[in-house]
């Protein structure tokens, strides 16, 4: 390889930065509100929400997995921590780790039926996403926990840095720095890496590769009831429809900021920093959207035309930066 | 071919009809209100729409991929049809001409993407997904369209005579004759179930794999685009959200049909079971009167169910096999 460009340039990291920034500048000109500090607030509280999902989702897809059950895991924790804290009157912090907990069991079940019988987990967690959603709507009988003490939801409505920024960022980019190390620098992530990378070499290596599928789907529930809890902190409330029907809303912002951020779906390799960066893209485009006002309706539309360009860009990448490696 | 009583317990399809029977004849004499014409009608009905979604889906896992955007391209062709209709007066041949081009249109668009890009199709249909759904919202702006015409509306309420037997379930029993023909009697149809098998074996003996990936897009959105205008038919009006509640059940039939999502194996008989099946129990369940929610919970169970029953036949065929070979 030749070390006198910088490998940094060829990365998609740097294309997605690139992008932010020229995103930035063209909102900051072409709208009046972009900069305000109220939109700011709320793009951080949106973003550290997205990127939480977008984690949560990554760490699937390391195993060459799927996890459609992610809405409605996030939905069933949050509402078991509404149940916790409303009903059975525990504290906050007991509560919270309560909601971890639940995440990380769902998570678990993923995990066990998706080794268990060898099927993709693609259609287990279509099963589970459904059986979870029902059981939820049916022990809570639809209803809504509004009534959350006060230290929990003030959480997410503080504001930090002169009021521009919410704690909830804050979380995000921490987590994203201890999955960065976690990945990188640690013997269960590298063992986790592999894993996904070729079950057969990491089983013969005396991997369990089991083990690290199963490691993979808690991790996958556990960020999403973290994704759960801040969502709920920022409304206020644990709702049932608040990942809308089945949980499918978390779908769209769960695979494009992973697969804008260049983790590989055949599993294997994966960018943390990536899917910070592409969430934060994709939040950053809808709000531009919304604010150029090209009305409601259509904002879907253009997040499925991102997500198709983005796709097809790193494609396009891939095959230039192979070919600048053969040459050189 | 000779049947014997062996190769029928082989078949996919022997199981579920045995399911079906069982489950039928056990809920009727529980509840006898199960077998009244009203209830046989509405079965049926639901039967007639779920069948075409599910084999929509079927195709595509044949070539080993899959099509998150078959609802939404349901929806999208159900409220153009209807649209077209109310907003520009063309006839009702006509707008269904223009229904099943834009579905067609939909299901190319996802194939040639698929195969010029390289990327895999749940990638792609994801996008589409948001896209379509996306036109449908924007040119609806959520509101539906009320105006149908009376032939179609009578179309969607018609019976067959006296009988319980709706005009709406005709539709979906010719395509599920032609699909069966298609997948079992034509060169394309092989095709694709090698190529579902194997891509690169179907590439070495000359299967051009675009062509494949093409067709089965193509003929899964057609098959959605019917379907949408069938519900559009049932419903009497053009709603934007047809087609958001497809994904599960189009999966659910194809799996409790024994079909293999790494592609390769489907059968239509197996799937149209499926169907079956899952409308029978979902039916029981109102019939009993249990809670709506645990309908969600019960389709999820039989997802489960069925990979673990298929799960272990491979396990027995396997098993079968080795000692075959020993010998």
């Amino acid at each position: 390889m030749n070390k006198k460009i910088p490998n940094f340039v060829f990365t998609n990291q740097f294309g997605l930065l690139c992008l932010v920034v020229i995103f930035v500048i063209i909102f900051s000109t072409v709208t009046d509100g972009f900069t305000s500090r109220f939109n700011i607030f709320a793009l951080s509280r949106v973003v550290a929400i997205d990127i939480m999902i977008g984690l949560a989702m990554m760490v699937v897809i390391l195993t060459g997995g799927l996890n459609l059950a992610l809405g409605a895991i996030g939905v069933c924790a949050a509402m078991f921590g509404g149940w916790c804290m409303e009903t059975m009157g525990i504290p906050v912090i007991p509560s919270i780790f309560l909601i971890l907990g639940m995440g990380s069991f769902l998570g678990w079940v993923n995990g066990m039926i998706t080794v268990k019988t060898g099927v993709h987990s693609f259609i287990v967690t279509l099963a589970t996403m459904s059986i979870y959603f029902g059981l939820m709507t049916m022990l809570t009988e639809a209803e809504a926990f509004r009534r959350l003490p006060e230290s929990f939801t003030d959480f997410g409505s503080m504001k930090l840095f002169n009021k521009y920024v919410s704690p909830l960022l804050l979380l995000s980019l921490a987590t994203c720095c201890v999955l960065f190390y976690l990945f990188k620098y640690t013997d269960i992530g590298r063992k986790l890496i592999a894993a996904g990378a070729n079950p057969d070499a990491a089983e013969l290596s005396g991997i369990s590769v089991n083990h690290m599928f199963i490691y993979c789907h808690m991790l996958s529930g556990f960020l999403g009831a973290i994704a759960a809890i801040m969502l709920t902190t920022r409304i206020g409330a644990a709702i049932p429809s608040m990942a809308g029907q089945l949980g499918m809303d978390w779908l769209l912002p769960a695979f494009l900021a992973p697969v804008i951020g260049g983790t590989l779906l055949s599993g294997g390799k994966l960018s943390v920093f990536g899917t910070m960066l592409g969430a934060i893209l994709v939040t950053l485009i809808t709000n531009g959207l919304y604010l150029i006002d090209v009305g409601e309706f259509w904002i879907r539309f253009f997040l499925g035309i991102i997500l198709l360009i983005a796709v097809l860009l790193d494609k396009t990448r891939e095959f230039f930066t192979l070919k600048s490696v053969i040459v050189s | 071919m000779n049947i014997t009583k062996s190769s029928l317990l082989k078949k996919d399809w022997f199981g579920l009809l045995i399911v079906v029977l069982l489950s039928g004849t056990f809920i009727a004499v529980l509840k006898p209100a199960f077998l009244s014409s009203f209830n046989l009608y509405v079965l049926m009905v639901s039967v007639s729409y779920m069948l075409i979604i599910a084999l929509a889906q079927m195709i595509i896992i044949a070539i080993g991929q899959m099509n998150l955007s078959v609802g939404a391209i349901g929806g999208l062709v159900a409220i153009s049809f209807s649209g077209v209709m109310e907003v520009y007066q063309v006839s009702v041949p006509m707008a269904i001409c223009i229904g099943l081009v834009i579905g067609i249109g939909c299901g190319f668009l996802n194939g040639y993407i698929t195969v010029k890009s390289g990327i895999s199709a749940f990638i792609i249909t994801l996008a589409t997904l948001y896209i379509f759904k996306g036109i449908n919202l924007g040119i609806t702006e959520a509101e539906p369209f009320y105006k149908i015409p009376e032939t179609v509306k009578n179309f969607g309420n018609a019976k067959i005579g006296e009988s319980p037997i709706p005009y709406l379930i005709i539709i979906p029993i010719i395509i599920t004759f032609l699909m069966w023909v298609f997948m079992n009697r034509t060169e394309t149809g092989r095709h694709m179930l090698a190529y579902g098998n194997s891509v690169q074996s179907a590439e070495l003996i000359g299967i051009s794999s675009s062509r494949v990936v093409i067709t089965a897009h193509v003929i899964s959105g057609l098959l959605a685009a019917i379907a949408g205008m069938l519900v559009v038919c049932r419903l009497q009006l053009g709603t934007p959200n047809i087609g958001d509640s497809w994904l599960l059940p189009s999966f659910a039939a194809p799996v409790i049909g024994g079909a293999i999502l790494a592609g390769g194996k489907v059968d239509v008989i197996a799937t149209a079971l499926g169907v079956l099946i899952v409308a029978i129990i979902s039916q029981a369940l109102v019939i009993f009167k249990i809670d709506p929610f645990f309908v969600q919970i019960f389709l999820g169970v039989m997802i489960l169910l069925a990979v673990f029953v298929n799960r272990y036949r491979e396990y027995k065929q396997e098993a079968g096999r080795k000692i075959f070979n020993n010998d």
